[in-house]
């Protein structure tokens, strides 16, 4: 008997303490004031310094209120933080990775309006948080897309540089003549690498053509697909299926010299810096210019280039513990403001903020390219949100994603490809 | 002859009469002592195995997006399932692989086995070598076929091209020719382990049996369809049982290769289920379609053992 009444007192510790564990938080302290700790969420935080860079800044202006940041796994981020939420163990501040699982938190109630947090003027990627009028989330950093090109293999191709004036067709008559000239110098180069993420083709036929993928028609991709088609068959880039099948990274193909444009997002200049500084990456002059343009309209310096970029922004628990909500929103405000984006801009690092102050720090970086036309391509832009801020744009990224791995390795042409993703994204998403 | 032998191994043991009862407490005991020597790997096999697989049963009827909670949608799930083209499409492939992929490794592995199961020079150092595909890290195995599939540079290729194929397939960029791919490398990094299953049912082949069958004529051909097949026939069962369910939830080849592309031609259910849940956040969704992957396996799995039971007799 004795042992059947240990046993039985042990299963009922054991599930008592399982349940107590299963009920810890909910009823939180209501006390006001007083020094107060709040936990941002954050990933991958030996190279991405950002997180605590912003939280000692915001501390020692507001020595009452400590930030704590939250390492998570870079690229198992949003299910991590998913799981965490889903248990009631979720940090104060809720940092959005990804746009397209914001209208997952919206819908989930695990995000507090914070319409009422003072965004600067100039701000960019706000729009990316709002679901219904209200804002769930405020921006903070906002990579946008840019032409990457190396100075050394133009001047030894003989070609003429970008100027800020080139739409998708100067591009490829400058690739044509570069690939033309890199081969008399007897280089190995190649004109141009184009990555395999759907974004590169995609993303600019969105944003330049007034596409929207959730209307459910994606014929305004066709000619963006077939110029890069040709890109392809002329030998100006490495096509997608070598690309693949040796599994090129994009940092390599710029970094090492195999190319002499890219199109790729304003992130990889701190990259690219700090390559080049370790030895990564070979050293030579580099800029950035605008990304060609759709239509000549927004070709020059006097006017305002249309790229894409998703923003990164932080957001606030809705089961924040109250007395905490006001300190929480004063750290929404600082990341967003000028503050805040001198802090980002000084690791190199894209603010949501691109005030001139703030552009001139960040090419204050040693390394950094100098030139006009850079800081211009840096600064000056239409960003439109890769993204749409939907609830069915996971799904409809899916399907376009496998249409743009289809096009791209030659298996459907381009017409073809969009006829089925237009039928699958009706059948299986309901649009269109 | 040998239907007796291969008898032996799924002869149902009836368990003796239990012993007359002496005090109901020495049994209590015992049986708690009995449920105490389980408990361990009970619970985590309740916790981690059984209460996951009941929360997905139920989930599958409900609209569960990870919060909130899960409505009741009842069929609705699987109805969708039944309309949704990109489920039929991953249905086809998985089935696809599975028929390409069961066969294949049979016949490589049990080819292995047969070969390393005779007294030859450094027996044990090839019996590892054929192994260690099994052991090797995915991601490893995946960087290097792609560089052997390549199209345009690949070994593979151009071997073809030397020996006379002018247009060689295209391989993992090619639609038509990407599940085959997939299929050559899941049958290489899978061949050292069944061979190893093969091994050990080849030690249970007796001696006498193939002595005699000898004595009688018998050349080595039907010797292995007479003798060897009908010895090996629990291992065979085993090795078809295994190899069916885990061509059946094949993932992380399909991953790490071609991520379902070009295009669908290579989505199979498991990332079907894996793109519905953690990408587009339809866990109700998903869930149905990890119970429609459920079902195709048991119903598989039944109907080799009734086939097997049938054979037996």
């Amino acid at each position: 008997m004795k042992r059947k009444f240990a046993a039985a007192a042990g299963f009922a510790v054991a599930v008592s303490l399982s349940l107590a564990a299963c009920s810890g938080g909910g009823d939180a302290s209501t006390e006001p004031s007083g020094p107060v700790t709040l936990s941002v969420s954050g990933w991958a935080l030996d190279t991405t310094p950002e997180f605590q860079d912003l939280a000692d800044a915001f501390t020692a202006q507001n020595p009452d209120i400590t930030v704590e940041v939250k390492g998570y796994d870079a690229t198992e981020y949003n299910t991590l933080l998913t799981a965490d939420l889903a248990a009631g163990s979720g940090p104060d501040i809720i940092t959005q990775k990804e746009v397209k699982f914001v209208p997952t938190f919206v819908e989930g109630g695990q995000l507090l309006d914070v319409s009422d947090v003072q965004l600067p003027d100039g701000i960019s990627g706000a729009s990316s948080y709002q679901v219904d009028g209200k804002s769930y989330a405020v921006p903070y950093r906002n990579d946008s897309w840019v032409l990457f090109y190396n100075k050394n293999l133009f001047e030894q191709a003989g070609v003429d540089q970008p100027d800020g004036t080139w739409t998708w067709k100067d591009y490829n008559d400058a690739a044509d003549k570069l690939n033309a000239g890199l081969a008399g110098a007897g280089s190995a180069a190649k004109a141009a690498y184009l990555h395999r993420w759907q974004s590169t083709v995609q993303g600019f036929a969105n944003a330049q053509s007034g596409g929207d993928i959730l209307a459910g028609d994606y014929s305004y991709m066709q000619p963006f697909y077939e110029r890069a088609l040709s890109m392809q068959s002329s030998g100006d880039q490495v096509d997608y299926n070598t690309s693949a099948a040796n599994k090129l990274t994009y940092q390599g193909e710029f970094g090492k010299q195999n190319a002499a444009m890219m199109p790729m997002g304003t992130w990889f200049v701190a990259t690219l810096i700090a390559q080049q500084a370790s030895g990564d990456a070979d050293d030579f002059e580099w800029g950035i210019a605008p990304i060609p343009q759709n239509s000549a309209s927004t070709t020059g310096l006097d006017k305002t280039p249309v790229t894409f970029g998703d923003p990164t922004g932080f957001g606030i628990n809705a089961n924040i513990d109250q007395s905490k909500v006001a300190a929480a929103k004063k750290f929404l405000a600082f990341a967003a403001g000028e503050e805040g984006a001198q802090v980002l801009a000084k690791i190199g690092i894209t603010p949501a903020l691109l005030s001139d102050s703030v552009v001139e720090t960040y090419f204050a970086v040693d390394g950094a390219p100098t030139d006009d036309l850079s800081k211009f391509a840096y600064s000056t832009h239409e960003v439109l949100p890769e993204n749409p801020t939907s609830n069915k744009a996971a799904a409809i990224q899916g399907i376009l994603n496998d249409m743009h791995s289809a096009i791209m390795s030659g298996s459907v042409s381009p017409a073809d490809g969009l006829k089925e993703a237009q039928a699958r994204v009706a059948s299986e998403v309901g649009v269109g | 002859m040998a239907i007796t032998a291969a008898d032996a191994p799924t002869r149902v043991v009836t368990p003796k009469p239990a012993p007359p009862r002496r005090r109901s407490r020495l049994k209590m005991r015992n049986t708690l002592i009995g449920w105490s020597f389980i408990l361990p790997n009970f619970l985590g096999f309740g916790l981690l195995t059984l209460v996951p697989i009941v929360v997905l049963f139920y989930m599958s009827f409900t609209n569960w997006n990870i919060f909130g909670t899960a409505n009741w949608v009842g069929l609705a799930n699987f109805q969708r399932l039944m309309g949704d083209g990109s489920f039929r499409v991953s249905v086809l492939n998985t089935l696809y692989y599975s028929a390409l992929h069961i066969p294949l490794t049979i016949a490589v592995s049990l080819g292995l086995a047969l070969l390393l199961n005779n007294k030859i020079r450094g027996v044990a150092f090839f019996r590892t070598a054929a192994f260690f595909p099994y052991i090797t890290s995915i991601v490893a195995i995946a960087v290097v076929w792609n560089l052997l599939f390549s199209p345009e540079f690949g070994p593979i290729n151009e071997f073809l091209r030397f020996i006379g194929i002018a247009n060689p397939p295209g391989w993992l960029t090619s639609p038509d020719w990407a599940m085959i791919a997939v299929v050559i490398v899941g049958t290489w990094r899978d061949m050292g382990y069944y061979m190893i299953l093969f091994l050990a049912g080849l030690q249970t082949v007796p001696r006498e049996l193939h002595e005699a069958a000898r004595v009688d004529g018998a050349g080595i051909w039907q010797r292995f369809v007479n003798v060897t097949l009908p010895c090996l026939r629990p291992t065979m069962f085993f090795v078809t049982v295994m190899l069916t369910i885990n061509s059946f939830k094949i993932f992380d080849l399909i991953l790490v290769m071609t991520e379902g592309g070009p295009g669908q031609s290579t989505l199979v259910l498991s990332q079907f289920i894996y793109r519905k849940g953690f990408m587009e956040n339809q866990f109700g969704y998903a869930s149905a379609a990890a119970v429609a992957l459920f079902f195709m396996c048991i119903v598989v799995t039944v109907l080799q053992f009734l086939w097997n039971k049938k054979r037996s007799i």
